[in-house]
């Protein structure tokens, strides 16, 4: 089946984000490095749930969200950890704590699962997003594909920042050479999702097209292959992050 | 990251924009006003809102602008999850731009900020 052809969408769709959101759709459906295909669609099915889950409606409205008990509407496939997870990061993403990471780790979503989980739903979340921006039908997901997670984790990582290990920015050496120009510059976004390199090299794939690649990012004026100059495009980045009370 | 294309370029803007003034937005960006509601709605995540803003800004800007701005806005709605599930930390404090624009839009009032210690 051919993902993403937006052949009934109303409005022309540049081609590079096509192609970007069918090369994320191939590998959501095959095993990454601690999910199998299978749980990496059920992540995905997840994320979606979560927008209409009565629990994560009602969770949102309590004072702190760990005090508050009940279920998720769900459709299985994954740990309960792992669920309240994709809920969590979708409809309440400003509560999330260190602690919480932790907790769920001595319980078996390990910092590892828990990343390459975080690198699924924002990814699948921001394609939902751009279909529902333009008023398109969400794309069908994926048919998972047989097996094994590959359990790779970088050689070098350190603890310097946020709430699990990331490749330093002096470490893009070895596997993990291609994830930026070693002694470049490392801004922490980039480095957030790095403890399973792959779920970093996703993110940049979709950025490049939905918004810049690393290159561009450094060109504050336009892009010739973009309709919006620089400005525009950090109006409506901030006013997303605005409105989702995003500090960094 | 607008302050300095804005800079960049030469160009007077507001930052209010950024907080949902639609006058500033305006202020020395074209279809800021549009682009900075379309951005609005599709977080706040309210269909007729979407709707409404997806319209103004099509019929203003056109299809390619209005495609270019979903990108962006859906990137930054994966972007913020990311910054907040992993707890990264703002990476300058000390750099006066930054001080300024956090204080400009007052976004010490985020619970994010926690992550990113002595901001100030």
């Amino acid at each position: 089946m051919a993902y993403f052809d937006y052949a009934d969408a109303p409005f022309p769709i540049r081609n590079d984000i096509r192609e970007a959101h069918r090369s994320f759709w191939q590998r959501l459906a095959r095993a990454g490095s601690w999910w199998t295909g299978a749980q990496r669609v059920a992540i995905a099915r997840e994320s979606r749930n979560a927008l209409t889950c009565d629990f994560c409606a009602r969770r949102k409205e309590a004072l702190s969200p760990y005090v508050f008990s009940g279920t998720h509407t769900h459709e299985g496939g994954l740990p309960d950890a792992a669920i309240d997870a994709v809920h969590r990061i979708v409809t309440d993403q400003t509560r999330i704590t260190a602690s919480w990471i932790a907790g769920n780790a001595a319980e078996g979503l390990s910092l590892e699962a828990y990343v390459e989980l975080v690198g699924v739903v924002v990814a699948v979340f921001s394609i939902d997003e751009f279909s529902r921006a333009l008023g398109l039908a969400l794309e069908l997901l994926p048919e998972p594909q047989s097996g094994e997670p590959s359990r790779y984790r970088p050689a070098v990582l350190a603890d310097d920042i946020g709430y699990v290990p990331t490749v330093p920015a002096n470490g893009a050496v070895g596997n993990e050479a291609d994830l930026w120009p070693n002694g470049g510059r490392a801004p922490n976004v980039v480095r957030a999702l790095t403890l399973v390199p792959q779920a970093m090299r996703d993110w940049r794939e979709l950025a490049g097209a939905q918004y810049l690649s690393f290159a561009d990012m450094a060109n504050f004026v336009g892009h010739p292959d973009r309709s919006i100059n620089r400005m525009q495009m950090e109006l409506v980045a901030g006013r997303v992050s605005a409105i989702n009370q995003c500090f960094y | 990251m607008l302050r300095v294309s804005a800079q960049t370029t030469g160009t007077e803007i507001d930052l209010t924009g950024i907080n949902g003034d639609a006058d500033g937005a305006a202020r020395g960006i074209p279809f800021g006003s549009e682009l900075m509601r379309f951005g609005e709605a599709i977080a706040l995540r309210e269909p007729a809102r979407l709707a409404n803003a997806r319209t103004a800004l099509f019929e203003q800007a056109g299809s390619r602008v209005l495609v270019d701005a979903a990108g962006v806005a859906a990137n930054f709605q994966r972007m913020v999850r990311i910054a907040d599930s992993t707890g990264i930390p703002v990476d300058d404090t000390t750099s006066a731009l930054g001080r300024d624009v956090r204080a400009t839009l007052g976004l010490e009032r985020f619970p994010g900020a926690r992550n990113t210690p002595a901001t100030g």
